[in-house]
């Protein structure tokens, strides 16, 4: 059994329907992308993977138990945590105060002895944000926060890492630094889903890549298959009719990231 | 079957006045996205104003009529949408809250000043009271089928206001996308403006109409501003959108208060349960409001004070008790002491407040329900005054406060804040009024604390005590905002979404954080309670309440010391300055309040945020001439005062919290 599947997810709201049956799959120790156009209904799919939505039909699973009922903060126990595409850093809070507030909880709900103050710095090293450590949250550059809400969400050590278009808002320098810090936490045996936009990232670090378009999960595969899968150029292009050479969708969907 | 029949028309009559309020209640809210919690007083007002009109001035009924409904009551609502709503956050929901509270408490304050005099104020019926026709043997008053025909005519108009004109579609467009309706042209805060213009005008109608029925009796300040939780109960029901819903419930609220007024005989406990049907109907209402749903995207950071180190806030708070022992030596006056003490006890209330929404950003109007409890429970666990009844209190008091917010664990915001207020009433009436704890003028007689070893025999010693048990439990409340229970309520505040995330526990947070409150309010109840030597029921109207929460909002919601002017403001300056006026102006602390927490419930840092932000400015403008005066320079130079919105911070990012900055 896979670290996280979702099996015929589908989410309705009003007459609108966000996401249609949708199976995913995320393994320990490799990074899975999720991509799509805008709108496709990814950061719906994340929030019912962490419970801030329930699902119209449907159910998740992690570790093979079903998690679908099951509220937010005993998921994050069971080791699911994740960071937004809308920030949410605790913005009255310092940067280490963020990460520590984190290593405070899972102190609390593990009841392990954890030198707090030791593991935050490790984790502010950790994402290289060790010198933003006394900044208000609030304060942050967008790069920054999101590096902050990753040092958060690694302080729960969790065994899989949602992450919500973390490489927006990061510099080019930032970007491949942070590709690296991805592969090393894979190495580590975390498993890692990912939403991003940047397709340079995406294709250097993913694994095994789904796509989503308007609800559905169109293509599933690695980099090399869904850089060739002609539904995933139409979906990107709005094409359906002409084939699109792999350079152009290459081209394309870099554009739309840029 | 005549009776019933009777007993429907009059149900229907009642009904038909909370369907006015509360449609007024509803168009304001969908429209401008701001919960009026004026909207009695509003409607107060009118009624006052109509009786000046109508009676004191003689005018004609219709004359008084049209200038209050049609002209004074939109222009009221305009002005006050223009002044004070327009620059509103409507997600802010706290400042609204503080705004429109601050509106209400305003409202009394001035209506208790300008009709001043005691007197009987009665709006006569408009067709007097043997105007009735009979339908099947049955009276009914020309007053209740005015009132059934104007609730009738207000939803006619309202559907094609809403369905047929131009205006109306733009409101229902505002309604749907604000944002999207600005930029096709249409005028948002026009329309707004419109929308407090008909709330008022429709309050002004409900007003009115209740003051001048048959059971009118007399205008009074606050029933009439208090109607308006009837109005909530009723638009609650619709969930503030739907206006057909919002009238079934206000006519059924007015039919359950008619059967159970002419069917059932209430005794003993439940002998004051008629007024309360209402609230008690609202508490239902919100309690089967479906879960607030966990939001990413609505994360904000508040400002909030720099907290002192333990070091600091226990010097400081030793500095306070000393010099508190300093300055009683100096006063003479009884009277000045005994306020003192009450404001002091007052002050420990409002750290209940600081802590409960200044650090756990939780909002509840019932903190004056738990002192009164802890008065009288005090009295009952110690009747010597034994310190150990202090610290049963606290138990009691935060066990209460856990299980009163049980059943409201799922709220947020705007239903929190109702439910808590329904509390609050619901317990003025089926507990304070009871004969046996303190109602019906019994008075209640409460212990002082008795220290084994100390003699507190003096109102002066008394004094000191109590500035001892504040200073201690604000050096509580600050090493709880410094420690890790504190960083995780800051946390919740800014963003329960990624709280939960992180595997926190929203649910248990805010029970323990309630409960933590309480036990607060309920300490001090006991030493208000003990400064008194009796309590009654009076001594715990709500209103007094809102005031308290108003008042630590003014000083300054995050910080201690912000609670403890807030209550020397309310038992003591208040006080002190109305005795030193003409009786007139007896309840100008109500106006002082209100017209404070309108301008400034605006900073979230309060009075304290601004004044050690002058303070601030002043010693940078000083070591511009004065290097030598230079304030040490900020660990990280990022970290700017203005980030605190007023806030100060000096080398160790620590303000002195429990004495104001100014006495530095």
């Amino acid at each position: 059994m896979s670290l996280l599947q979702t099996d015929k997810v589908s989410v309705r709201f009003g007459g609108v329907q966000a996401l249609t049956d949708v199976d995913l799959e995320a393994e320990p120790g490799y990074i899975t992308g999720l991509i799509g156009p805008n709108g496709a209904g990814k950061t719906t799919l994340f929030n019912v993977i962490s419970g801030l939505q329930a699902p119209t039909n449907g159910k998740v699973f992690l570790d093979g138990r079903d998690v679908t009922r099951m509220p937010v903060h005993r998921r994050a126990r069971l080791g699911l945590a994740r960071t937004f595409q809308r920030l949410e850093v605790f913005g009255s809070l310092t940067v280490r105060d963020n990460v520590r507030v984190a290593v405070e909880m899972r102190r609390r709900f593990t009841r392990q002895r954890i030198d707090t103050a030791r593991r935050t710095s490790e984790l502010l090293a950790l994402t290289r944000i060790s010198h933003l450590a006394d900044q208000r949250a609030d304060t942050l550059a967008t790069g920054q926060a999101r590096l902050t809400e990753l040092a958060r969400a690694l302080a729960s050590e969790p065994r899989l890492l949602l992450l919500d278009e973390p490489g927006s808002g990061l510099d080019s320098a930032e970007s491949e630094g942070f590709g690296d810090l991805l592969q090393q936490l894979a190495a580590e045996g975390y498993g890692v889903l990912m939403v991003e936009h940047d397709m340079e990232l995406v294709m250097k670090v993913c694994t095994r890549i789904h796509v989503l378009d308007f609800g559905r999960m169109i293509a599933d595969g690695s980099p090399e298959d869904i850089r060739r899968n002609p539904q995933v150029q139409a979906a990107y292009l709005g094409d359906d009719e002409e084939a699109v050479s792999e350079e152009e969708l290459e081209g394309a969907v870099i554009g739309e990231a840029i | 079957m005549q009776t019933f029949f009777s007993f429907t028309v009059s149900g229907l009559a009642v009904g038909a006045i909370y369907a006015i309020a509360a449609t007024g209640l509803v168009v304001t809210f969908t429209t401008s996205g701001v919960f009026n919690f004026a909207h009695g007083a509003t409607g107060m007002l009118a009624a006052f104003t109509y009786w000046q009109l109508r009676v004191a001035w003689h005018w004609s009924a219709p004359a008084a009529l049209i200038v209050v409904i049609a002209l004074a009551a939109p222009l009221f609502g305009m002005g006050v949408e223009r002044a004070l709503i327009r620059a509103l956050d409507p997600n802010d929901f706290a400042t609204t809250l503080v705004v429109t509270v601050g509106l209400l408490v305003a409202s009394i304050g001035i209506a208790d000043t300008i009709w001043w005099r005691p007197q009987a104020r009665v709006i006569p019926a408009l067709y007097g009271p043997f105007a009735f026709v009979k339908v099947f043997g049955v009276r009914i008053s020309y007053q209740e089928l005015i009132s059934i025909g104007l609730a009738i005519l207000v939803a006619v108009v309202l559907r094609f206001l809403f369905f047929r004109t131009r205006m109306g579609v733009a409101m229902r467009g505002v309604v749907d996308d604000r944002p999207l309706m600005a930029l096709n042209g249409g005028y948002p805060t026009r329309l707004n403006a419109l929308s407090w213009a008909i709330g008022a005008s429709l309050a002004a109608v409900a007003g009115i109409i209740q003051a001048s029925g048959p059971n009118g009796g007399g205008l009074s300040v606050l029933d009439l501003t208090f109607l308006i939780v009837n109005a909530f109960a009723a638009a609650i029901l619709g969930r503030l959108k739907s206006l057909p819903l919002t009238f079934v419930g206000a006519i059924a609220i007015g039919l359950l208060n008619a059967y159970v007024e002419g069917y059932v005989t209430l005794t003993g406990w439940l002998s004051n349960l008629e007024p309360v049907l209402p609230t008690l109907f609202l508490f239902a209402i919100v309690l089967i409001v479906p879960a607030a749903r966990l939001k990413a995207g609505a994360a904000r950071a508040t400002a909030s004070l720099p907290v002192p180190s333990m070091r600091r806030s226990v010097f400081s708070g030793a500095g306070f008790v000393v010099l508190a022992i300093i300055i009683v030596q100096f006063i003479s006056s009884g009277v000045v002491i005994v306020q003192a003490s009450e404001g002091v006890a007052v002050g420990v209330v409002g750290l209940s407040v600081v802590l409960l929404t200044g650090y756990g950003g939780q909002i509840s109007l019932a903190q004056y329900a738990f002192m009164g409890f802890g008065a009288w429970l005090f009295g009952k666990l110690s009747p010597g005054g034994s310190i150990f009844g202090l610290i049963g209190v606290a138990l009691v008091s935060a066990g209460l406060g856990a299980i009163v917010i049980l059943p409201t664990l799922r709220l947020r915001g705007l239903y929190l804040a109702l439910s808590t207020l329904a509390f609050a009433e619901l317990s003025f009436f089926i507990f304070f009024d009871q004969q046996s704890i303190m109602g019906g003028g019994v008075l209640d007689r409460v212990p002082r604390v008795h220290l084994p070893g100390l003699k507190l025999g003096t109102n002066k010693s008394e004094l000191v005590f109590e500035c001892v048990v504040f200073a201690l439990l604000a050096i509580a409340v600050l090493a709880v905002r410094r420690g890790s229970l504190g960083r995780l309520l800051m946390a919740t505040r800014d963003s329960s979404a990624a709280t939960a995330t992180l595997g926190g526990n929203l649910n248990l947070t805010k029970l323990l954080l309630f409960a933590g409150s309480s036990a607060i309010a309920g300490v001090g109840g006991a030493l208000w309670g003990g400064v008194e030597g009796t309590v009654n029921d009076t001594n715990f109207e709500f209103q007094f309440g809102l005031t308290v929460v108003l008042l630590v909002y003014i000083w300054g919601i995050t910080s201690p010391t912000a609670a403890l002017l807030g209550g020397l403001s309310f038992s003591l300056v208040f006080p002190q300055v109305a005795s030193h006026l003409s009786a007139q102006y007896a309840q100008i602390g109500y106006i002082l309040t209100g017209f404070g927490a309108v301008a400034l419930g605006r900073n979230a840092n309060g009075t304290i945020g601004q004044i050690s932000g002058i303070w601030q400015d002043m010693r940078l403008q000083a070591s511009d001439r004065w290097p030598g005066l230079a304030p040490p320079p900020s660990a990280d130079p990022t970290l700017d005062r203005d980030l605190y919105l007023g806030g100060h911070s000096d080398n160790n990012g620590e303000v002195m919290d429990l004495v104001t900055a100014t006495d530095r």
